[in-house]
């Protein structure tokens, strides 16, 4: 009886010591894979896009320029076109007036690299999309959206190592209103990761040498003659 | 004496998992290095963005001033980064004879290189299956 007790407590004791090692990293592992998992799941998709970046850039400043559409909720979005798209939604806080990313977003910006790194999203592009809540200067505004959204991009090309060819940003503003009702509120300050195309990584062919053109050429022609 | 034969077992158990455990994720090395240190860059590194090199730099400069916290964690969270990094760009040389092997066709391709891999995990080596551990990818 006594040897009976102390093998069930030696039991005890072994699956008290394995459940204390296993809990943490499966629950970092939960947690873990449950927002990433979530990322790669709207992100690793198929979207065709033939967006023209420098002219909505262009768009953008010339309508603050001309002081067109003064009234936020009823600015016509710049790019409409991008709502369509496969797309989610990050808060990324910054430090104020500036590109800065805040220590309180590392842990964000952390999962949205493991997502575009994983094997899943590596076939696809994207567009960061940086947006500012109506205060302050409109032309102003612009500019800190295209700086923020080129420093997410800088972050996860140069820290996270995302292969750059597959990152591009572009700051909106307060140009393209997430919430128009509410101009000022915070929602509209968020960042959009948008699904943009296929990412081709396939070695061009390489061009013919004059020579074998010229070979080629002469071939045809006399292909032709025949 | 069984209390002790029976906590070595654990141990024994334990270190071969432990050993081809994966490199922390991305995810995870931020929030490490935010919860530990986003006070001590506040203070010290104001302008400097995320970016390892440039933080293990400030952060090593002001030594004295950052909390012991910060001073301990650091370097593991911007370490857990480069050795991810690490992982995944040695992929290629640790399982060269697989990506040979199965994925003759497609191993000039990056992404489909990279998918055949991991489609060949059954066939690869224990230390092709290592590697795509220690990057993450299973």
């Amino acid at each position: 009886m006594r040897w009976t007790s102390g093998k069930l407590r030696d039991i005890g004791l072994l699956l008290g010591a394995l459940s204390l090692m296993a809990w943490p990293t499966a629950a970092a592992r939960a947690q873990t894979a449950t927002s990433t998992a979530d990322i790669i799941e709207k992100l690793a998709v198929e979207a065709e896009s033939d967006l023209d970046l420098p002219a909505l850039r262009q768009q953008a400043a010339d309508r603050i320029k001309a002081r067109a559409d003064a009234q936020p909720q009823k600015r016509p979005p710049i790019a409409p076109q991008l709502t369509k798209l496969p797309q989610l939604r990050f808060d990324v806080v910054f430090d104020q007036d500036s590109s800065l990313i805040r220590p309180a977003s590392y842990q964000t910006i952390g999962s949205i690299a493991d997502a575009l790194t994983d094997p899943k999203t590596r076939p696809y592009r994207y567009l960061i999309v940086d947006h500012v809540e109506s205060a302050g200067r409109r032309d102003h505004n612009l500019i800190l959206s295209q700086r923020r959204a080129e420093s997410i991009r800088d972050v996860l090309v140069n820290t996270f190592k995302v292969a750059p060819k597959r990152l591009q940003a572009l700051g909106l503003g307060e140009e393209q209103l997430q919430d128009v009702n509410r101009p000022a509120s915070p929602a509209n300050a968020r960042v959009q990761i948008i699904v943009i195309g296929k990412f081709e990584t396939a070695e061009p062919a390489k061009p013919a040498t004059p020579a074998a053109a010229t070979q080629k050429g002469g071939a045809g022609a006399k292909k032709k003659k025949q | 004496m069984t209390r002790i034969r029976l906590f070595l077992c654990i141990i024994a158990i334990s270190l071969p998992s432990l050993a081809a455990a994966q490199t922390m994720n991305f995810e995870k090395a931020g929030a490490m290095l935010a919860a530990s240190c986003g006070k001590d860059i506040d203070d010290n590194c104001r302008g400097v963005n995320l970016d390892a090199t440039r933080l293990r730099e400030c952060l090593g400069r002001n030594q004295d001033v950052v909390s012991a916290k910060c001073r301990t964690d650091y370097p593991q969270a911007l370490g857990a980064i480069q050795a991810r990094i690490t992982a995944r760009t040695s992929l290629v040389k640790l399982c060269n004879w697989e990506l040979n092997r199965f994925c003759g066709e497609v191993r000039q391709d990056p992404v489909k290189g990279l998918q055949c891999l991991l489609e060949s995990t059954k066939k690869a080596t224990p230390n092709c299956n290592k590697a795509i551990s220690a990057a993450g990818y299973q």
